[in-house]
């Protein structure tokens, strides 16, 4: 998995690209963070760092802010080299998890900062910090402190806070975390389209393989300090390249070779076999779903477990030994199946992933 | 075992309060037999004091020598405390903010003003700046220096705590990222939030600055006779006099400490309100 593998994310960029990284290296002693990471990310692009806590996401994020020295790569921003630059003259917005509002200033005043650094006129000021509380829907409480705020509320502020001084590139470092759910997914909506809007080239970094799947043009799956693999949602979710892309994304089964033989009733080669639990197909007295165009003679088993997850409901089925998980749409309490009962398991073989 | 004796006899006193009361009688009745001492005439072969007086305390506010030895107190102690912080406070910040070394280190050097009692170091001092290259000795200034070592580990634990609770760094950063230089960062921001943290380390370290007598003492003694030392001086002159300057530390001290806990919290909730 090094620069030159097929999950270098250089590769596809056609046009020049925005923001640029290469061979982007961090470790904290013996412990290496970012391992040569190369990077090119168009302008208005939205991407989103996806990984486990420890991958390096945040590192790599906060290289780019310039918090964080990096020990050897090149970072350009429009082709300007910005590696050895400091924070406060790269031009990057960031949004923090816990917000990092200023508690001393008002809500007004925290928007209004980036714009009196760069000594921007009390009357512009002014006028550009209603255009960007506008925008996030918090005109009303201009003068209130940050203390009187909900989460969502602040990071709305901090998100102000990072857009008013039209930054070249927005950082965002799981800003989403610390809400609610229903907060959170109404801010993902908001924040998403505030960024089509504004053409703003942004890096989200989340754990929240939904989230990013929501929100990106382009998803960079990172593991211990590598890009693992990126690209679009679907391609990612549905054609992982690896063990270690498998093992984070969706809830694939993971057979080996001759497991997968066993379950599909001829020969498979290969190191991992993996398949989606949406890509299994059970067949038993009480349904009988239309089954893929080659579903093959099809593995007895029984039902080990059963997961209700709303619309979808999870099985855990074991079959000739193996185990497995298997989705299903939840049609209604007649067509839930019980603990024990015996169905037939039809893959999907071409949705199955050979590593 | 309380609590089931408590439903039984429910009109008892509460537990906790035949903890309390004992407690508090010790502690407050010292005080107490003080300030009734202070203000009565005459107190000698009867339980209480023949008759009340202001005259003591009058005769106190009115003593120029213990005027004076009030503001020498006063002097060194701010002094002391300006200095500290002056020193502290970058050191606080750098070590909380940048270099975990320095923060490790300091742990450790704070803990020195404990582990040495005050009679060992000031004869350290003594013999170091009795003569030689820096005769501080028997001036005010060796004890605004002895004093803020004093105070360092008030001062310096009082101030990380507080940069710890804003979350200095990511202030900083936030700061940064907006384009302020770091220093313009923690003058605007990391300074403005430090406010309740600094008032606290401040009035915590005046209050018992204020009551130190061993340094005092030994380091320059009659020669800058502070307020302890004075206190020292007089006491067999009258013991109705003694006591009102007691009851006045005492009472100042209380003030002290009043203004730099509870009074600023009241005014800082209010300016945000705001």
């Amino acid at each position: 998995m090094t620069s030159s593998s097929p999950a270098s994310p250089t590769a596809d960029a056609s046009t020049s690209p925005y923001l640029r990284l290469r061979g982007v290296h961090k470790s904290y002693g013996d412990t290496p963070v970012l391992q040569s990471i190369d990077a090119d990310i168009a302008r208005g692009e939205f991407v989103t760092l996806l990984g486990p806590s420890g991958c390096g996401k945040s590192t790599l994020l906060r290289a780019i802010a310039g918090l964080t020295p990096m020990d050897a790569g090149d970072i350009e921003v429009a082709g300007e080299t910005i590696t050895h630059l400091p924070p406060q003259r790269r031009d990057i917005g960031m949004v923090f998890q816990h917000y990092a509002l200023f508690p001393n200033m008002s809500v007004a005043d925290n928007v209004a900062f980036g714009l009196k650094m760069r000594r921007v006129d009390a009357a512009e000021r002014r006028e550009r910090v209603e255009q960007a509380l506008a925008l996030v829907e918090l005109d009303t409480h201009a003068l209130k402190s940050p203390h009187q705020l909900s989460g969502g509320q602040r990071q709305r502020v901090a998100l102000a806070r990072a857009l008013i001084t039209r930054p070249r590139i927005l950082l965002m470092d799981e800003p989403l975390s610390a809400l609610d759910a229903k907060i959170r997914q109404h801010l993902r909506e908001q924040l998403r389209e505030i960024q089509r809007q504004l053409q703003l080239t942004t890096l989200f970094v989340t754990h929240d393989q939904e989230e990013a799947m929501m929100l990106s043009d382009r998803i960079f799956l990172m593991g211990e300090g590598h890009i693992l693999q990126h690209g679009d949602a679907e391609s990612l979710y549905t054609r992982p390249n690896s063990e270690a892309v498998v093992n984070f994304v969706g809830a694939y089964n993971r057979f080996d070779a001759e497991q997968a033989s066993r379950l599909l009733g001829r020969d498979i080669e290969g190191q991992c076999f993996a398949l989606r639990p949406e890509a299994l197909y059970l067949v038993s007295e009480k349904s009988a779903p239309a089954l893929p165009a080659n579903p093959g003679p099809g593995c007895r088993g029984t039902i080990a477990a059963r997961q209700l997850l709303g619309s979808i409901v999870r099985y855990r089925i074991e079959c000739e030994g193996l185990s497995m998980n298997v989705d299903t749409l939840n049609r209604g309490v007649r067509s839930l199946m019980t603990r024990g009962s015996d169905v037939v398991v039809h893959a999907d073989i071409d949705e199955a992933r050979l590593l | 075992m309380p609590a089931s004796a408590n439903n039984q006899a429910p009109r008892a006193l509460p537990l906790h309060w035949w903890v309390l009361v004992p407690i508090f009688t010790s502690l407050a009745l010292p005080l107490a037999a003080t300030l009734l001492y202070a203000i009565s005439t005459r107190w000698g072969a009867t339980l209480l004091p023949d008759g009340l007086t202001l005259e003591w305390l009058q005769r106190l506010w009115q003593t120029p020598r213990f005027l004076a030895a009030f503001g020498r107190s006063l002097i060194v102690v701010a002094g002391a405390l300006l200095l500290s912080l002056v020193l502290i406070l970058p050191v606080a910040f750098l070590a909380h903010t940048r270099f975990a070394w320095l923060e490790r280190g300091m742990n450790t050097l704070v803990l020195m003003p404990f582990a040495v009692p005050p009679v060992v170091t000031s004869v350290g001092l003594l013999q170091l700046y009795a003569g030689g290259p820096l005769p501080l000795v028997g001036t005010p200034w060796i004890l605004i220096f002895t004093y803020v070592s004093i105070a360092l580990p008030f001062v310096y634990r009082t101030l990380i705590n507080s940069l710890r609770g804003i979350e200095a760094t990511e202030l900083m950063e936030a700061a940064q990222l907006l384009g302020a230089s770091p220093f313009v960062a923690f003058l605007r921001v990391v300074l403005p939030n430090l406010r309740l943290g600094i008032r606290i380390a401040v009035f915590l370290s005046l209050s018992f600055l204020i009551g130190e007598f061993v340094f005092a003492n030994l380091l320059v003694g009659t020669r800058f006779e502070t307020l302890q030392i004075y206190l020292f001086n007089v006491r067999r002159e009258s013991g109705h006099f003694t006591s009102a300057l007691v009851i006045t530390l005492f009472t100042f001290i209380l003030i002290l400490t009043w203004l730099g806990n509870g009074k600023s919290e009241i005014t800082d909730s209010k300016e945000r309100s705001l």
